[in-house]
């Protein structure tokens, strides 16, 4: 019990050393925030509604993917399920992360889960790859959790007075499309992935036309069944390959055999 | 959409945020996610990333636009190559908008 509670207590060489560690990717951070806060006030939300959106949803990926719906007057419905498809991966994170820190109050934990950002994940996973109880584990997490939010919200917030600045000729709306490129790109990990993002693209395409918005959904739905289609498949391809290699080989083994014996 | 749309949408997003990144700290103790709801996660965020610019890149009023003059898509793919080779975001957003912006002042095509 002992070694628990150390594990919670303030550790500020810990707390400095997850700063440390977290600190090269914070003016990454930074201006990718500023993308979003500009974003945000070109597709016309005004300036307490676009200091609202960074300072409560704080989910980049999320909140670039809801700025062509709100634009396009999707339903509520619609842009609530996009963001939850977008942010699953932080699902996967909060898998990860929660059990390193079961032992705090249900409201810390909250309060933790909800100033994740993608990259403190992995760097602290990198740190302590294990469940056990530490000391300084919750420092150093703050450390990283911390400086990346404070970074994320600086560069929002200035994205959102210098967009209010900047006039719309600009085209400075096409940032953001480029910069969900850039997220997308490194999703797309094996061929399952690429043959699930071709099709979902494709069918969001087709599918423009439907109300509602009905056509990103589709489209997600169907790519993400192609994708898992195409690994089975895949798998179940190299499968049938190594069965049958060992098949050939034991049929040779055996012949070999005969001859020897014969 | 009105203000107060804009604000609903705001709460749902939030609560977006909630529901995906807390599931874990405030339920989850001992669950292990299935292999195939991992892969259904794993592939999920792409699909919609790319349902949402895809359009944006190849539509213009509704029509499918694919000839050069699309310069949205030119420039697009030319910023996909660009990050391929980078890895840099903030890089490949000003690559990606100065392609745009030099193919539209100079009309290449």
């Amino acid at each position: 019990m002992r070694e628990r509670d150390a594990s919670m207590e303030h550790h500020p060489s810990s707390w400095r050393a997850g700063l440390t560690v977290g600190a090269p990717a914070l003016f990454g951070i930074a201006a990718w925030g500023l993308v979003v806060g500009i974003a945000m006030v070109k597709t016309g939300l005004s300036v307490p509604q676009s200091l609202a959106m960074t300072l409560l949803v704080f989910a980049g990926s999320a909140q670039l993917a809801a700025l062509p719906l709100i634009a396009a007057q999707a339903p509520i419905w619609i842009i609530f399920l996009t963001a939850l498809v977008i942010n699953l991966r932080f699902v996967i994170f909060s898998a990860l992360l929660a059990p390193h820190f079961r032992h705090l109050p249900w409201h810390k934990r909250f309060f933790l889960g909800y100033v994740t950002g993608d990259l403190s994940v992995a760097l602290f996973l990198q740190r302590y790859p294990g469940n056990a109880p530490e000391l300084g584990k919750l420092s150093y997490l703050k450390g990283l959790l911390y400086s990346n939010w404070w970074a994320w919200q600086v560069g929002s917030i200035a994205g959102i007075f210098l967009g209010a600045a900047v006039p719309s000729a600009w085209g400075l709306g096409f940032a953001a499309t480029l910069a969900i490129i850039c997220i997308t790109v490194p999703m797309v990990q094996n061929r399952a992935a690429l043959c699930g993002v071709l099709v979902s693209a494709l069918i969001a395409v087709v599918g423009h036309g439907l109300p509602y918005k009905l056509g990103l959904l589709a489209a997600v739905i169907v790519g993400m069944a192609s994708a898992m289609a195409f690994e089975e498949g895949a798998e179940k391809w190299v499968i049938q390959w190594v069965k049958k290699r060992a098949s050939k080989r034991a049929e040779k083994h055996n012949e070999k055999q005969g001859d020897d014996h014969g | 959409m009105g203000d107060g749309e804009v604000w609903a949408t705001i709460g749902a997003l939030a609560l977006a945020t909630a529901a995906t990144r807390c599931s874990f700290w405030l339920i989850g103790h001992h669950i292990a996610i299935p292999r195939r709801v991992h892969e259904m996660l794993r592939y999920a965020p792409a699909c919609a990333l790319a349902a949402i610019i895809a359009p944006d890149l190849l539509l213009d009023n509704g029509q499918i636009q694919l000839q050069l003059s699309n310069l949205k898509l030119l420039a697009g793919i030319a910023a996909i190559g660009f990050f391929l080779i980078t890895r840099n975001m903030l890089q490949t957003i000003v690559f990606g908008m100065l392609s745009f912006t030099a193919l539209r002042l100079l009309h290449v095509f």
